[in-house]
């Protein structure tokens, strides 16, 4: 074997081992070091060049690329988490043929899709979907992820809740805690458009809420525009940010018969 | 392949320096192919850029200039490369490189060539690029591509550098005096070049004395061009016997060059030439006369060896050098006042004189009695046909049909005569004496007759008037009458043409001041004449009284005169031109566009084109648009294949003097060319449906059609015909028929052996020649004018020349069918009792039958390259006037053997010949010859080398027409005995021997 293989696999065994002790810190040295010794290997992307141990090399790169992503999801890291899964990219969409799928390929798709349902990128969602094969759909991973989007975009938000206890993988759990954030910036965003006010305790129902006090808290962080006043929340200063922007439809009525009047004198 | 360029675009967030360095590197090798995807994080890519920790930083500029690049950003993607440095491979042949080193190389000439008070600030990481890139077009031997960048770029270090590092210096160079002189169109920038390179030559061990007064002549440096000539008739090693040969060779060589010079017609330049070489020969004999002993003896040594006999070898090596100076002087001097080359030309025009009486005749006959316009167009195309021939055969057999023409008729038919006789220097006075107003005795002839003997002299004189410009001056100031001093200011502005001088200018000066509107007229044009291209203080003084006058036909002379001094200086003219061309004055306007086309004559400057296009179709008097159209034409001459191209809108105006105009340029700029383009766009317009538009396109097609022949265009055929049968059509226009008369003339000028060319040989500007086109395209308003056409003819010849500047026998190849370049036939009628009434074609087979069957008995004698002897059978058995066409024929026939062809695929000329220009591109000299040339010019004037001095030589062309008797005497050679037999056989009379002074 290479020797730099051999190398780059006894890291990747201390990684796991840090790994396998919860040692983050040690794992994230050890992760970057990792990341450096790969770009000395031609036969990686974006090269992809056939040597010898082309192979072994692809698969031992992915597979670190895939601790690397389930690593950032344990940090609570999502740029650490987009950076790596973007890295890990190529080993699943151009190796085909040159390596064997990876068991963990569909659950690490699956939560990409759930990331970016949580940051609310809809539209990279169904990209990234669109770029699924068929039969990937019936996984259960992505399905859950489907599933949820399409809850989502329904309005079943307590579908979308119920769903955390169901997760088909245990690395989900953290996205699907962030969903229940971007399901109550949803609810928030669609209750300033639909009401004037809420009296207090229907918002914290409404925004699901167990207490006032967080609550309060939640408005004070994300919508400090709103305001509290006699038990209910209201929702107006938002509301006249927004210029009316009405039509000075007789004005400009007036104008043209008036232009046409004298159009008609000049002829 | 990866799919897309995410991952790297990830790696370049990763904290680590290592991998951001491992994912740039590898987008630069693949942003050919995700340029989209990056653009997208182009902003991260810059902001590394911009991070002055990070170590690789040009190589995240390179990667940045390549996504600006393929987005279209030009501008930034050139900045971030020139952040990358040394990483931007100039070597490269990518389209990223190439696009981005154009648009430096762009950018950076563009900033150099900003004038001196615009921002200059250079970018130093640009000149280094720049700098970087001429380096290796040097290194891997592009000299060309090196030398055009460094033109372009202004950089006159790297061009010396290039230069003196190319292996062929001469053909450097050569390609640089081109270059400079068809693509910088800014003049001081230009004579900075031409100053450079003079330099360069003057360096090089055997320095091209050719090229190098070529650019002295532009840099108008005499005292140079001097002596240089002066060093090479005096050979730089003086007085060795052993060197003798070296310096003929340099003679010859020095000869070579004042043809040269003197062929670009730049009088008063020549003029210094001379003064300066008086003063060089005489200081040297001075010096020479006190270092005598001291500079022999050595070379004494050298050559005897012998003590005893040393001084007897001096005095006698002296001696003969001096003597061979002197005379060498002498001729160089000649050769520079232009008296050997007129003389030779008009030796050359007279023997070989073509000119075809019948079509005259035809004209004569059918043009009306009455009508004054066609009467003196017929006498005014007889001189052209006859130009610089001294043929007046029709003038003196209808003396009577003459005499009817009156006043200003007989002006012109009397200035024809100047036409006729060009170039006669030294019987040219003489000649017009009948003419000429006699002093005391007041007017015994007309004064009409009087003024236009005195534009007669000036035609005859013209550029080269020192000898008559006394008398000339002194005709103006003896004379009150206004048409003779309308004559003698034209005469004087023609014979001295460019000089500048003083005297003449304050006499023509005079004679504007009496404000009589005929003379000043002429006086405005012959002040022009004699400024021309000096741009001097006097354009104002015109200027000024032009707006003081109340004659239009003045202002209108003014305003030519005016134009006329500007010539050639481009942007020194600017600020006289807006002063024209904003003037109230629409004749002041009118002389604008011709100040236009003066002054940028030939540059195809895309400023003044752009202004006069504008003037063509914005202003509101005809005439200027008219002149502005017809401007075009000389602004474009050097380009002629784009003249059809840019006037073919305007040729198809819906107002006639437009498409007069596009006609005209036409004419002009495609004269001699017969190009195809130009006429396919002046055919519709010879059957327009004004008159003078057909007028106009008859000309034009004359003037590109000159001396091409039938079978080289067949649309030179269908035009001859058109013509004759307009002159002969009862109900055609005057205008028109006036127009295909003079087209007539043109089509065969100078006896059908001249062309109009406005370009030398050496690409230069012939003004002589520019100017009589300018001035010719007055007739317009005023006839007598057409005759300034006959400046432009040049004779298409090749003389060869021994070193006694004689005409020696010598022959070359011209490698084509000679029926391609050969004299259209002579027309034949009922009435004409001219012998070829058989078509060649036949002539041909029986030729060829004729000497197969003499083949069998005597081919073994015949050699290849060798033209044999005419068999006498032969010789009278066919027409003699395809004679020297059935020599190369038999000549084919014993080469072949077979020879299915009915013609042959080249032609023995023999010198002096014919060669027009289509035909320069197939001369050949002979490998073998006995005379081998200085210069392998394909035309003009070439100095012979002997290659065999001791030989006794045979000479040709020794007679000068006034003793004309003696051309069919000496003709020793089978061609010339041709020639000479063509003139009798062919013609309806051969110019009899006469004399003037009768």
């Amino acid at each position: 074997m290479d020797p730099k293989l051999t190398e780059v696999a006894q890291l990747f065994a201390r990684f796991k081992a840090a790994y396998a002790r919860n040692d983050l810190d040690a794992c994230v040295t050890l992760l970057s070091q990792l990341k450096v010794q790969l770009t000395k290997f031609p036969s990686l992307p974006p090269l992809f060049q056939q040597t010898p141990n082309a192979v072994e090399e692809l698969k031992l790169a992915r597979d670190i690329y895939e601790h690397a992503v389930v690593l950032s999801v344990k940090l609570e890291d999502q740029d650490a988490f987009e950076r790596d899964f973007c890295q890990l990219k190529p080993y699943y969409m151009d190796t085909c043929g040159i390596i064997p799928p990876s068991p963990e390929e569909y659950p690490i798709l699956g939560l990409n899709l759930l990331r970016l349902l949580v940051q609310n990128r809809i539209a990279e969602f169904h990209t990234e979907l669109e770029l699924l094969p068929v039969k990937a759909l019936d996984h259960p991973c992505i399905k859950h992820a489907v599933e949820l989007e399409q809850s989502f975009m329904e309005g079943a938000y307590n579908r979308v809740l119920s769903a955390r206890q169901a997760v088909p993988h245990e690395t989900y759990v953290y996205f699907m805690d962030l969903l229940a954030k971007t399901v109550r910036d949803e609810i928030a965003g669609c209750s300033e458009k639909g009401y004037d006010s809420l009296s207090i305790s229907d918002a914290k129902q409404m925004l699901m809420f167990s207490s006032d006090q967080e609550l309060h808290q939640y408005i004070t962080e994300e919508h400090p525009e709103w305001e509290i006043k006699n038990g209910s929340v209201f929702f107006q200063k938002a509301k006249e940010s927004q210029p009316c922007k009405e039509i000075p439809s007789l004005q400009l009525i007036n104008q043209t018969l008036s232009y046409a009047r004298e159009l008609e004198r000049i002829v | 392949m990866v799919s897309s360029a995410g991952s790297l675009l990830a790696m370049l967030q990763e904290p680590a320096p290592e991998l951001k360095l491992h994912a740039l590197a590898s987008l630069n090798s693949l942003v050919h192919a995700f340029w989209h995807e990056i653009s997208t994080s182009v902003s991260s890519i810059e902001s590394l850029y911009e991070d002055e920790e990070f170590d690789q930083r040009q190589l995240a500029a390179l990667v940045a200039s390549k996504v600006f690049f393929y987005l279209g950003e030009l501008n930034d993607a050139l900045s971030y490369a020139l952040g990358a440095g040394a990483l931007f491979d100039v070597s490269d042949d990518s389209d990223y490189s190439q696009t981005l080193l154009a648009k430096a190389l762009d950018e950076y000439a563009a900033i150099q060539s900003r004038a001196a008070g615009e921002d200059k600030t250079m970018d130093p990481r640009l000149e280094a690029i720049v700098e970087r890139m001429l380096d290796k077009c040097i290194l891997d031997g592009k000299y060309q591509q090196a030398m055009g960048m460094a033109v372009e770029c202004r950089r006159l270090d790297k061009l010396e550098g290039a230069i003196s590092q190319c292996d062929n210096l001469h053909g450097a160079l050569s390609y640089c005096i081109n270059l400079s002189h068809q693509y910088v169109s800014h003049r001081e920038y230009r004579l900075e070049i031409l100053q450079c390179l003079v330099k360069i030559y003057q360096t090089s061990p055997n320095p091209d004395y050719l090229s190098i007064c070529q650019c002295l002549m532009f840099l108008d440096e005499p005292e140079t061009v001097a002596s240089i000539l002066d060093k090479l008739i005096s050979g730089s090693n003086v007085c060795t016997i052993f060197l003798l040969y070296q310096t003929i060779d340099d003679a010859l060589l020095a000869y070579q060059t004042a043809f040269d010079l003197a062929e670009n017609e730049n009088q008063a330049f020549l003029l210094n030439v001379r003064n300066h070489l008086d003063a060089l020969s005489s200081a040297r004999s001075d010096a020479d006369s006190r270092a005598t002993n001291a500079a022999t003896e050595p070379s004494g040594d050298v050559q005897m060896g012998d003590d005893v006999n040393m001084p007897n070898g001096t005095a006698l090596t002296v001696d003969p050098v001096k003597v061979a100076h002197a005379d060498r002087l002498t001729k160089i001097k000649n050769i520079l006042s232009g008296e050997t080359s007129i003389q030779l030309t008009l030796q050359f025009l007279y023997s070989h004189n073509r000119s075809d009486l019948l079509i005259l005749k035809t004209i004569k006959q059918a043009v009306e009695m009455r009508n004054s316009v066609c009467h003196s167009a017929t006498i005014c195309s007889n001189a052209i046909m006859h130009a610089g021939t001294t043929v007046d055969t029709f003038l003196r057999e209808n003396l009577e049909w003459l005499g009817r023409a009156t006043n200003w008729s007989k002006f012109s038919a009397t200035a024809g005569l100047g036409v006729i006789h060009r170039g006669h220097l030294q019987q040219g006075r003489a000649l017009m004496a009948p003419y000429l107003p006699q002093n005391g005795a007041v007017g015994s002839a007309s004064p009409y007759s009087e003024g236009g003997a005195l534009y007669a002299l000036g035609l005859i004189h013209a550029n080269h008037g020192e000898g008559i410009k006394e008398f000339l001056r002194e005709s103006l100031r003896n004379t009150s009458s206004e048409v003779v001093q309308h004559g003698a200011c034209l005469g004087l502005g023609l014979a001295a043409l460019g000089t500048a001088d003083e005297e003449i200018c304050e006499d023509i000066k005079n004679v504007l001041y009496t404000d009589s509107a005929v003379a000043g007229e002429a006086a405005g044009i012959g002040m022009g004449l004699l400024m021309v291209g000096t741009a001097s203080e006097k354009a104002t003084e015109m200027l000024a009284y032009a707006h003081d006058t109340q004659h239009e036909k003045i202002i209108r002379g003014l305003s030519l005169g005016i134009a006329l001094t500007v010539y050639g200086r481009e942007e020194e003219a600017d600020t006289l031109i807006e002063q024209m061309t904003r003037d109230q004055d629409p004749i002041l306007r009118y002389g604008g566009m011709y100040a236009l086309a003066l002054a940028y004559r030939g540059t195809a400057n895309n400023k003044a084109i752009h202004q006069l296009l504008h003037f063509a179709v914005s202003d509101v008097s005809d005439d200027v648009r008219r002149t502005a159209v017809l401007a075009l034409g000389f602004v474009l001459y050097n380009e002629p294949e784009q003249t059809p191209r840019i006037v073919s809108l305007l040729s198809e105006s819906y107002n006639p003097h437009v498409r007069y105009g596009a006609a005209l340029a036409v004419g002009i700029s495609c004269a001699g060319t017969g190009l195809s383009e130009a006429i396919s766009l002046l055919e519709p317009l010879t059957s327009d449906v004004v008159d003078f538009v057909r007028q106009g396109a008859l000309i034009a097609m004359a003037m590109v059609m000159i001396q091409i022949n039938e079978s080289y265009d067949s649309r030179v055929g269908a035009f001859r015909r058109k013509l004759e049968k307009i002159i002969l059509d009862k109900h055609e226009d005057t205008m028109s028929k006036m127009g295909a008369i003079l087209a007539s003339g043109i089509l065969d000028a100078g006896g059908r052996n001249v062309t109009i060319k406005l370009k030398s040989k050496s690409k230069h500007d012939r003004l002589t020649a520019v100017i009589g086109l300018a001035v010719f395209t007055q007739f317009w308003y005023w006839y007598p004018l057409t005759y300034f056409i006959s400046l432009a003819f040049s004779p298409t010849a090749l003389i060869g020349l021994n070193s006694d500047l004689k005409v020696p026998k010598f022959e070359f190849l011209s490698n084509a069918k000679p029926s391609l370049f050969d004299y259209p036939k002579p027309t034949t009628q009922q009435t004409a009792t001219a012998s070829v009434k058989v078509p060649t074609a036949i002539l041909s087979t029986y030729a060829k039958a004729k000497s197969r069957a003499k083949k069998d008995a005597e081919s073994k004698a015949k050699e290849k390259a060798e033209v044999a002897p005419p068999p006498s059978e032969d010789a009278s058995a066919a027409s003699t006037s395809m004679q020297l066409w059935l020599l190369s024929q038999v000549d084919a026939a014993a080469a072949e053997k077979k020879g299915p062809e009915p013609e042959p695929q080249f032609q023995l000329l023999t010198n002096p010949a014919r060669v027009i220009p289509t035909q320069e591109k197939f001369i050949k000299f002979l490998e073998d010859s006995r005379y081998e040339p200085v210069k392998t010019a394909p035309s003009g004037f070439v100095l012979l080398r002997d290659l065999k001095p001791t030989e006794a030589e045979e000479l040709v062309l020794t007679d000068a027409p006034s003793t004309a008797a003696g051309t069919n005497a000496p003709a020793p050679s089978a061609s010339e005995q041709g020639s000479g037999a063509m003139a009798v056989d062919e013609e309806p009379q051969p110019p009899p021997a006469f004399e003037y002074t009768s």
